[in-house]
């Protein structure tokens, strides 16, 4: 499991909860056309010359045949194959991934936002399978799961040694399909069965929040395919809540990034116009340039803004940061970015596998490369700092029952303005609303 | 074109690929497909030998932590023989989880002392990431001239940060044996690591137990945290104990390479062998799993602790057509009872206390304390004196 949230920042968003090393599975994704994962087009080996010499080939096949002959156990050439391939992709960058039929699924499922289940984020707590919450409206809300529940067996099969995975595997279903959760509560005389109807899920990449004043909070977590639309809906519904709407707060914290055309339409829905990213790749069909659309009426580009950035912020996150900062559209707060500045293209395989492949790098407007740099906020404000004796899974504990008392800033509705108190728990946000509530800013306004 | 030269070299490499299975022809092609994408659209070129080497060490690398490829380079060092370091960091590295590993750290070794601990991941190694980097390699780095300073950055489960520790290599010193007494009734005899010497040095390590007066109650073999140890030591050291009977089997894909290694009934030291109890812990694999199970199956002595790392088998170095070469398990190591040790482990009858509470659980203290003040040690005591010293009934390794 350690190995795959370190590829997989965004599945555990949906699974429970992304911290520290799982920030490092950003997908900025497009194809040949900035679409979506999939519709990459793969070309045809055999129509093309070869990139690699028959020679170093039948190296490869000699060392294939000698395992197949001399290996203590007998193993699938495709076993063997996955193995070569994921050794390959070794070689290249951090971000460039083998992923096999299940993982690549996985991500579609991500980046399509949506999937068909009962609507539960779920984690592992001592080991038992534990309801983190169920989604507002979902089935699973509907009947009745509440955070902290215990789920001890999945259509009769005890969940006892299942990993979160394979959990989430029998949960999911086709929709209108039936699955059976036998879960346990505090209180409960014995445990309760509980049959659920699977409907699709939204997937919800943005959240919200208020300040009294008249000032807006937008915290997105990662960008996939409704991520611009969610953010519309919320912004429209401040403009009309929010009169005078004096500010507006784009919290990307540990946002692992997600699809570039996705960045791209987020950065838009804030700048009348200009360049918002460009990209060069090593064949000339990966250098593009991405500009915002003009003589958009509805789109929120007076309202002053800040944008909070940290050491999780990667990728999709960063152009949209970049993208801000060099339109000097917003002040960015809080601490460098990750600094990935490489976009990857999924390239399905004609198994189900498919490859996450570094075709390009991406630049901000004025030209500066994010890779292994990152962005520099224009006003630093560090973390609260971290407990000396705290570790990784201690922490992770504490975040998990704060979500299920349902304590977290944005686990209440948009609509209930933040309090001092929440503000005071968080220095970086508390910054960006003291900054908006003495706009402009009188040092920063005679920047270059 | 690619498809038809992997299929034509196939077909003359290896007879029986004669009419390969369709599913191996699909396999191959999923391969020349993935190796189309990276060297036609990976943003950076990457030189032809870099990707299939690439593909060779992730091919080995899946089968099982101890076979790897090897360069030409690597692969002509491995022929010069066993180097011989003058000093080392006293490690034991293996790949695990795709992630280079220290399996066991040697008791007093310079890594020791240094801070490393068993199951530590090592990412970088003097400030270069190790991506990619064979255990092989990884280990010739970590040795060197004495006092040549070695800069490791590890990952440690439970803590956030990466460590950066600093090992000075030194020498490993002579004796890979100690025994001591606990209350003058018990014998505990730890063994740190195996080399060509640990079998003489156990040889009288127990002979002076067997002059012990009074005589012992027990003895306690302490095998936690030691990788280190070819198949030849452990079955030599396995027969002081057990003179001639079975030791392990080992055993290949075909029947016929079916190997059963027996102890010799001049070695044994002790007519009647008193009860025993071994100590092992996530550190334990290789000639220590051998001892340890050869031990438990012939009903010599309980397992103390918690399950074994599972890392048993003979390798051998199959050279390619190109001068690189393929580290290869060609057998596997079976207990005398026919349980399978690689892959698997042991699974003690006796679990090891878990630490104290605050401290990482399932993990055995990985500073050697003195054995008075080391829990799993007075654990095993408490074992071989509270007159049920007979090892528990066989349930066989977990599933």
């Amino acid at each position: 499991m350690a190995r795959k949230s370190w590829l997989w920042g965004g599945v555990a968003l949906v699974l429970g909860l992304a911290l520290g090393w799982g920030l490092a599975g950003p997908v900025a994704v497009f194809g040949q056309n900035p679409v979506l994962p999939g519709v990459a087009r793969s070309l045809q080996p055999s129509l093309s010359p070869s990139p690699v010499s028959d020679a170093k080939l039948k190296v490869f096949a000699q060392a294939l045949a000698l395992i197949e002959e001399q290996y203590a156990e007998s193993k699938t050439t495709k076993d063997l194959v996955y193995g070569a391939i994921q050794g390959t992709l070794g070689t290249l960058d951090p971000h460039s991934a083998f992923m096999t039929p299940e993982e690549f699924r996985e991500l579609q499922i991500e980046t399509k936002g949506q999937f068909s289940g009962i609507g539960i984020e779920i984690a592992l707590k001592d080991r038992v399978l534990t309801v983190v919450s169920p989604i507002e409206g979902t089935p699973a809300y509907q009947a009745g799961m509440k955070p902290g529940d215990q789920i001890l067996k999945i259509n009769g099969n005890p969940t006892k040694n299942t990993t979160l995975m394979e959990a989430v595997k029998m949960i999911r279903g086709p929709k209108g399909s039936k699955v059976t959760i036998t879960i346990n509560r505090e209180g409960f005389q014995q445990p309760k069965d509980i049959v659920i109807t699977r409907e699709i899920i939204p997937i919800r990449s943005v959240k919200a929040r208020i300040l009294d004043d008249g000032i807006g909070y937008v915290r997105v977590t990662h960008f996939q395919d409704k991520t611009e639309n969610d953010l519309q809906g919320y912004l429209k519904k401040m403009k009309q809540r929010l009169v005078p709407f004096k500010g507006l707060i784009l919290d990307l914290r540990n946002d692992p990034g997600g699809l570039l055309e996705q960045a791209v339409r987020v950065s838009d829905e804030f700048l009348k116009s200009g360049l918002i990213v460009y990209t060069e790749g090593r064949n000339r069909n990966q250098n593009m340039r991405f500009f915002a659309r003009a003589g958009q009426e509805d789109k929120v580009t007076n309202v002053p803004m800040v944008v909070i950035i940290n050491e999780g912020s990667a990728s999709a996150s960063e152009i949209v940061a970049g993208a801000l900062k060099d339109q000097k559209r917003a002040l960015i707060v809080g601490v460098k970015s990750f600094g990935k500045g490489s976009v990857q293209t999924i390239i399905p395989l004609e198994d189900g596998s498919a490859l996450r492949l570094t075709t390009a790098l991406y630049f901000t407007p004025s030209g500066v490369t994010i890779n292994e740099k990152g962005i520099n906020p224009d006003v630093v404000v560090a973390d609260k700092p971290l407990a000396a004796d705290k570790s990784l899974q201690k922490l992770r504990d504490e975040l998990l029952s704060q979500h299920m008392r349902g304590e977290g800033l944005t686990d209440k509705p948009w609509n209930q303005p933040i309090t001092p108190e929440e503000l005071d728990k968080d220095p970086q946000l508390k910054k960006a609303v003291e900054l908006l509530r003495n706009w402009p800013p009188k040092n920063l306004a005679q920047q270059p | 074109m690619i498809l038809a030269a992997l299929g034509l070299a196939a077909y003359f490499l290896l007879p029986a690929w004669a009419a390969p299975p369709a599913s191996n022809y699909d396999s191959l092609r999923l391969y020349t497909e993935a190796l189309f994408e990276v060297s036609h659209k990976y943003v950076w070129p990457k030189e032809e030998e870099d990707l299939i080497y690439g593909s060779l060490r992730g091919m080995m690398n899946s089968l099982d932590p101890d076979s790897s490829f090897l360069t030409a380079k690597e692969y002509q060092d491995y022929l010069l023989g066993p180097p011989r370091p003058s000093a080392e960091a006293g490690v034991d590295l293996i790949v695990k989880d795709g992630l280079l590993t220290a399996a066991s750290v040697i008791d007093g070794g310079a890594a020791a002392r240094a801070g490393l601990k068993p199951g530590d991941h090592i990412i970088k190694i003097n400030g270069q990431m190790v991506r990619n980097l064979t255990t092989q390699e990884a280990t010739r780095r970590s040795q060197g001239a004495p006092n040549t300073a070695v800069k490791l950055q590890v990952i440690r489960n439970g803590e956030v940060k990466p460590l950066d520790l600093t090992i000075t290599l030194e020498p490993l010193g002579l004796s890979t044996v100690t025994t001591g007494y606990l209350d003058n009734a018990v014998a505990y005899i730890r063994i740190r690591y195996f080399n060509n010497e640990t079998p003489g040095e156990l040889d009288s390590a127990l002979n002076n137990i067997k002059q012990h007066k009074p005589p012992v109650k027990g003895i306690i073999l302490d095998l936690r945290n030691n990788a280190r140890g070819s198949m030849e030591e452990a079955v030599r050291s396995a027969s002081l104990f057990l003179g001639n009977q079975q030791i392990l089997t080992a055993k290949g894909r075909s029947t016929k390479t079916e190997q059963s290694f027996t102890g010799k009934d001049r070695d044994l030291i002790f007519k009647t062998l008193p009860p025993m109890v071994v100590l092992v812990d996530q550190g334990t694999a290789r000639a220590a799993e051998i001892i340890a199970a050869a031990l438990r199956d012939q009903g010599r002595a309980t397992l103390l602790g918690v399950k074994t790392l599972g890392l048993c088998g003979l390798t051998k170095a199959f050279p390619l057509e190109d001068g690189s070469a393929l580290m290869m398990t060609v057998a596997q190591c079976y207990s005398p009872k026919g349980d399978k040790i690689p892959g698997k482990g042991l699974e003690p009858e006796v679990p090891g206390q878990k630490p104290q509470a605050g401290t990482e659980p399932e993990k055995a203290p990985a500073q050697v304390k003195s054995p008075e003040q080391d829990p799993w040690v007075q654990q095993a005591k408490d074992v071989l004196t509270s007159g049920k010293p007979k090892p528990a009934p066989q349930t066989g390794p977990a599933s």
